[in-house]
């Protein structure tokens, strides 16, 4: 890989991050005007929060980001929450307005907890499929399936239909 | 949940290399125990598996370098695991240095008739700790400064500068070697000599091999920083040389406290 050469473009994307970088210090109750912090924690395990600002993109913020690690930031400086399908949860379902669980392929693995409260009840496991609503066997609650993705089987192979 | 994919995790490809890195590490075990015991080959059997176990690192970390780096694989999430990893690592070599450290206080805190009853042991001429000693506690201290400087530029954005402070830090590493093996050139005791050059030479030359490591780790983020590889953002590979090097460092000050000087007067 060559070096690569510091052109104006750069400059500017160093200025902008040192505009951040005072934006977020100043959020933080630090009530020191001056440009440089005092201290900044070496061991940042979360280091992303200063840059939720708005119009920016992945090139702005980190210019080599690529695959995943850029999708994830992408998502990120477009304010989506890429891993929300992962923890589905709502209001009770019924058979009128059922709980809809999103899945990438044709079924997912779901399970239901009951009600709140005194109508809890120990999880029950199963396969929700595409255009088969589950009735959950304990509570009644009624689930129905949405893919957002790709379709197909979950387990890779395609031997599943 | 990543666009491409159902998840945030890196499932990895399958390798060759924790079987090379596997079978390196008998070879170095066999060779090493028969080299010791003067057996035809062993010497040969050792190096081969040696320069394996080297050749095993090298394309090791190449590759999590090429599916972090060039492939995005190393996600938020994904980070977590190398910090936690390299946190207990450093965790375990705290109590291998305890080890030693202990192997050296069992042995002057209540000294045998052996050695005269006395420490440092009977006819041990030891150095001085305010000589050599004491300016070799003071470099690693001030490559640790550099260090953080280097990290303080990276969370700037300077890419340069974080550049040139790693340049600092590795060139105060490579002065603290120098010094090191001039110490241990001049030394009018040897390993062989008593508890007392056991222990030291134990103590002092793996630490010794671990700022070579350190040193190694900080040539590495130096020439990643100077191809743009550390970013703002990301630079996991970083922030573990930084914490490598500033254990280092503390093991310095206690070895200086302990040894060089408690041990020594």
């Amino acid at each position: 890989m060559r070096r690569r050469v510091v052109s104006s473009q750069q400059l500017q994307y160093v200025q902008r991050l040192h505009k951040w970088g005072a934006a977020f210090r100043s959020l933080n109750s630090s009530p020191s005007p001056s440009t440089t912090p005092s201290f900044q924690q070496t061991t940042t395990l979360f280091s992303h929060s200063e840059f939720l600002s708005k119009n920016k993109r992945v090139e702005d913020l980190m210019p080599i980001a690529t695959g995943h690690e850029r999708e994830e930031l992408e998502a990120e400086l477009q304010g989506r929450d890429i891993l929300e399908m992962d923890y589905p949860v709502g209001p009770f379902g019924t058979k009128e307005a059922p709980a809809v669980v999103k899945s990438v392929y044709d079924k997912r693995i779901v399970g239901c907890p009951g009600a709140e409260g005194e109508d809890e009840h120990d999880v029950v496991w199963f396969w929700l499929e595409k255009g088969k609503p589950h009735e959950c066997p304990v509570c009644s609650q009624y689930f129905k399936l949405d893919v957002v993705g790709l379709g197909g089987p979950p387990d890779g192979h395609g031997d599943d239909h | 949940m990543i666009e491409s994919q159902r998840h945030s995790y890196h499932l990895v490809d399958p390798s060759p290399w924790p079987i090379s890195g596997s079978l390196g590490a008998l070879a170095t075990t066999v060779g090493g125990v028969m080299y010791m015991h003067s057996f035809q080959g062993g010497a040969t059997l050792l190096s081969l598996g040696l320069i394996f176990i080297l050749y095993t690192m090298f394309v090791w970390w190449r590759d999590v370098l090429r599916e972090s780096t060039f492939e995005g694989h190393h996600t938020k999430v994904v980070q977590l695991g190398p910090r936690y990893g390299f946190i207990l690592f450093i965790v375990s070599e705290v109590m291998f240095f305890f080890a030693l450290f202990r192997a050296s206080s069992h042995s002057s805190l209540a000294p045998t008739v052996e050695i005269g009853g006395i420490w440092p042991p009977k006819g041990i001429a030891v150095l001085d700790p305010w000589e050599i000693p004491f300016l070799n506690t003071l470099i690693p201290l001030s490559s640790g400064a550099a260090v953080t400087w280097a990290h303080h530029a990276i969370l700037a954005g300077k890419e340069k500068r974080a550049v040139y402070a790693l340049v600092a830090t590795v060139s105060l590493a490579l002065v603290f070697t120098g010094f090191q093996g001039m110490e241990y050139y001049q030394a009018p005791f040897t390993i062989s000599d008593s508890i007392y050059g056991s222990t030291f030479f134990l103590a002092t030359g793996f630490h010794g091999f671990h700022v070579i490591i350190g040193t190694i780790f900080s040539i590495i983020c130096g020439i990643r920083q100077y191809l743009g590889h550390l970013t703002k953002e990301h630079h996991v590979g970083f922030e573990a040389a930084a914490w490598y090097w500033h254990f280092v460092d503390v093991v310095r000050l206690f070895l200086f406290v302990s040894i060089y000087w408690w041990g020594g007067i």
